[in-house]
């Protein structure tokens, strides 16, 4: 009974929530109707709807390719890795440029290297590989130690742990893991259109009708490249449910798997091979790509454009253009990675006093999940104007929805009987909050800060490329005009090098601030 | 030495922790005959994990053997010989309560008709005839539990392992449990070793109570359980039982403060 009855209450808050968007639109109430009405956004998307096909077609294409060549790698890698421990420990470097890149950085390079759909397919697949290959491990390592037992105290080997505990163990894993890819490859192939000129595409048709100023058209596509990411998230939710049942997916190890002990020197060779990996990966791409007959004035190895950055032929060195543009950009990337943070911990303490809140607030966040967020910053372009908010807003609702599902997931971990401790002493829920809540998510703050940081810069950038025009983000579409390709590939490697330090930074903040109160990071 | 022995002889084992040996079991031995209960008990960190380990061929011993009927634990391993149960089950979540069961002759790499017709035996004889369809997740911790104890014992192996098998259930359930234990292992008297922090279990179900003291293992005293059996569980309410437990913990509690 009090179940419908709030269930009743958190229907009327949408239906509110959808009351009040559709009266704003038609009063033209936000930055001169750049925010329509639903209505109007309907209206004008049957109105168009002729347009659509070609566009839906050539994004669902690519993104699905995409990502079933990524998914296809990134299992096998995680497979490897989940095998034998040191190709983890090499691949490391690979898997946290991949996990941090922008994949908008790599846009210009991909459209030099490849014509057709191989940009927007590459991209889709490098934005899949990373939570599918995490899923991968994490499902076929962290079982239950004595499941494993038993089957070696039937005489199985590796071989019969594999095929009837650890890969039946990894499917919901998997999946859930592929879950969290598939809106990934839809906002990879997104991306790679806004680089590319014109052609078929929901990103080329979002970034052509941006110039027009049509709010309702832009509303409309924006819908309908969520609609397709939803797609591809309950298409894969339908098949985790029938396929795995109720099985929930991999829960946390018993026995840990202590690292085996190696001498100092090997350590430091695998180091050392991690950080090289990514550099040769560079190389072998640039080589392989000449192989294939593309010429060699657009492309860069390490080396060439180690020597290009500080060359003097130029009447500004690459070097100091890269880095003003970097002065510009990451003081916005830091305050709006705080301003997300914050305000996604603000929304959490009050979701914790606050049931009724939590209950709007979280189906939304996850919904976001499967939205394409960032592809779809051209509508926050119109609504805040092309000056420094622009960015800050973008930059926050890139930031906020993931921070938030972390912060209010640790949050609801906490122990009753902790809570209870202070409840006892009868303590308010401020105190509650105050005393116990707050402390004990502390590793999912520092684990939301990681997440975001990535995202909180190539927030920045597409705000930059679209709408400032300054900074690294513009800079990343200017070189590409002017066909000057020792600063594409400049600007794309610096983009792709201060994301991966940026998520180095909050990672050892993190483990420092841990380590002092005896906690363990959140994965 | 009749089949089935059991010999554990001078069996060590160090772990490395952190660069230093730990000695975890201190030159161990143990005899029994081939049909025995024995249950293992003792402070935590007293190796009777450990041991059990080495007996289901888990973990090897630093020094020392350890022989079944002659056998080494790997062979019995081989063998599909051995049979175990843990404490909170340890099922395939995935797997309904008859392909839980059946589990161990798919790892072993055979099923018979007479394989086929124990899996369905075993899981009448633990009382969940009409649950054979059922998954792990749908069923009482009691249940799963038997499920554990049918997986076990399918194989119909030469030495059977019990690490606090009924450890995760209350008091009530843990003696019903006991007593359908009892009458399983009547049926068929398989050697057992069962590891368990409970006194009153170790007392009704084994035949020798080996008190193990920790800070390196050892085993402290070997007490032979008089009683015979079929025991009833109201055994546990007898002065001799009483005076038998009371025994039991002090030569722990002796010894702890000792340590101390």
């Amino acid at each position: 009974m009090r179940d419908r009855r709030q269930r009743t209450t958190i229907a009327i808050g949408w239906l509110a929530l959808l009351l009040l968007w559709e009266v704003a639109g038609r009063l033209h109430w936000v930055a001169d109707g750049a925010l329509p009405s639903p209505s109007g956004v309907l209206r004008q998307l049957v109105e168009d709807w002729g347009d659509y096909p070609p566009h839906i077609w050539a994004t669902v294409r690519t993104s699905l390719i995409g990502f079933l060549v990524g998914n296809a790698v990134a299992v096998l890698c995680g497979f490897l890795m989940a095998s034998w421990r040191p190709v983890g420990r090499l691949l490391s470097g690979i898997n946290v440029t991949l996990f941090a890149m922008p994949p908008i950085a790599l846009t210009p390079i991909l459209v030099i290297a490849f014509d057709g759909d191989a940009p927007r397919i590459v991209l889709a697949a490098l934005a899949t590989y990373y939570p599918t290959m995490v899923a991968t491990v994490l499902g076929l390592t962290r079982i239950d130690s004595r499941l494993l037992d038993v089957v070696r105290l039937y005489g199985g080997g590796r071989w019969a742990a594999l095929r009837w505990v650890r890969l039946r163990h990894a499917l919901p894993t998997l999946l859930a893991g592929l879950r969290v890819a598939a809106p990934n490859a839809v906002l990879g192939s997104l991306l790679a259109e806004f680089g590319s000129g014109s052609g078929a595409g929901l990103g080329h048709y979002l970034i052509g009708s941006l110039g027009r100023g049509d709010p309702e058209r832009l509303w409309g596509i924006g819908l309908v490249a969520t609609a397709i990411s939803a797609l591809f998230y309950v298409a894969i939710l339908l098949v985790a449910r029938c396929w795995v049942g109720a099985q929930a997916p991999a829960q946390e190890s018993l026995g840990s798997q202590g690292d085996a002990a190696r001498g100092a020197g090997t350590q430091w060779l695998i180091t050392l091979v991690a950080v090289v990996l990514p550099l040769l990966a560079w190389w072998a791409a640039v080589w392989g790509l000449e192989q294939a007959g593309v010429s060699s004035f657009v492309l860069r190895t390490p080396a060439d454009l180690a020597a290009e950055l500080f060359s003097s032929t130029r009447p500004e060195s690459l070097a100091s253009i890269i880095g003003g543009a970097l002065l510009e950009t990451l003081p916005w990337c830091l305050a709006g990675m705080a301003l997300g943070l914050g305000f996604a911990l603000l929304l959490a303490i009050l979701g914790t006093l606050s049931p009724v809140l939590e209950r709007v607030l979280m189906p939304l966040s996850l919904l976001s999940q499967s939205m394409p967020l960032v592809a779809l910053t051209p509508l926050i372009v119109l609504i805040f104007g092309r000056d420094g908010a622009t960015i800050l807003a973008i930059t926050i609702s890139v930031t906020f929805f993931p921070a938030y599902v972390t912060l209010a997931q640790g949050m609801a971990l906490v122990p009753e009987a902790t809570q209870d401790c202070v409840r006892v002493l009868g303590g308010s829920r401020l105190k509650q909050v105050r005393l116990v809540s707050l402390p004990w998510s502390l590793p999912y703050l520092c684990a939301a800060a990681r997440l975001v940081a990535p995202r909180a810069f190539l927030g920045v950038m597409i705000a930059e490329w679209l709408a400032t025009g300054t900074g690294i983000g513009n800079l990343l579409n200017v070189a590409r005009g002017s066909l000057d390709y020792g600063l594409v590939w400049a600007v794309v490697v610096a983009a792709v090098l201060v994301s991966v330090l940026l998520y180095l930074m909050v990672t050892v903040i993190e483990q420092r601030v841990l380590k002092r109160f005896a906690m363990t990071p959140v994965q | 030495m009749t089949v089935g022995d059991l010999r554990i002889e001078a069996v060590s084992r160090r772990f490395d922790v952190d660069g230093r040996a730990l000695l975890a079991l201190d030159s161990v031995s143990l005899e029994a005959p081939a049909g025995s209960f024995i249950a293992l008990i003792g402070p935590s960190g007293c190796g009777k994990s450990t041991l059990l380990r080495m007996l289901a061929g888990l973990d090897q011993p630093s020094e020392g053997t350890i022989r079944i009927g002659g056998l080494s634990p790997r062979t019995l391993q081989q063998r599909g010989a051995l049979g175990i149960a843990f404490q909170d089950a340890s099922l395939l979540p995935w797997r309904s309560v008859e392909a839980n069961v059946r589990f161990p002759f798919d790892v072993i790499g055979r099923m018979s008709e007479a394989d086929r017709r124990r899996v369905q035996e075993m899981i009448e004889l633990v009382g969940l005839g009409g649950f054979e369809q059922a998954l792990p997740g749908q069923l009482s911790g009691g249940m799963r539990q038997r499920v554990a104890i049918a997986r076990a014992l399918v194989s119909e192996p030469q030495l059977l392992l019990l690490d606090e098998p009924f450890g995760a259930l209350d008091q009530i359930l843990r003696r019903s449990m006991n007593r359908e234990l009892q009458k399983l292992w009547l049926k068929r008297p398989v050697t057992t070793v069962m590891v368990t922090h409970s006194v009153d279990e170790a007392i009704f179900l084994a035949d020798k109570v080996v008190v193990m003291t920790g800070r390196p293992g050892r085993i402290g005293r070997v007490i032979d359980v008089p009683f015979e059996r079929e025991r009833p569980l109201s055994l546990l309410n007898s002065a001799e039982c009483r005076q038998l437990e009371a025994e039991i913990l002090q030569l722990m509690f002796d010894h702890e403060n000792d340590d101390a």
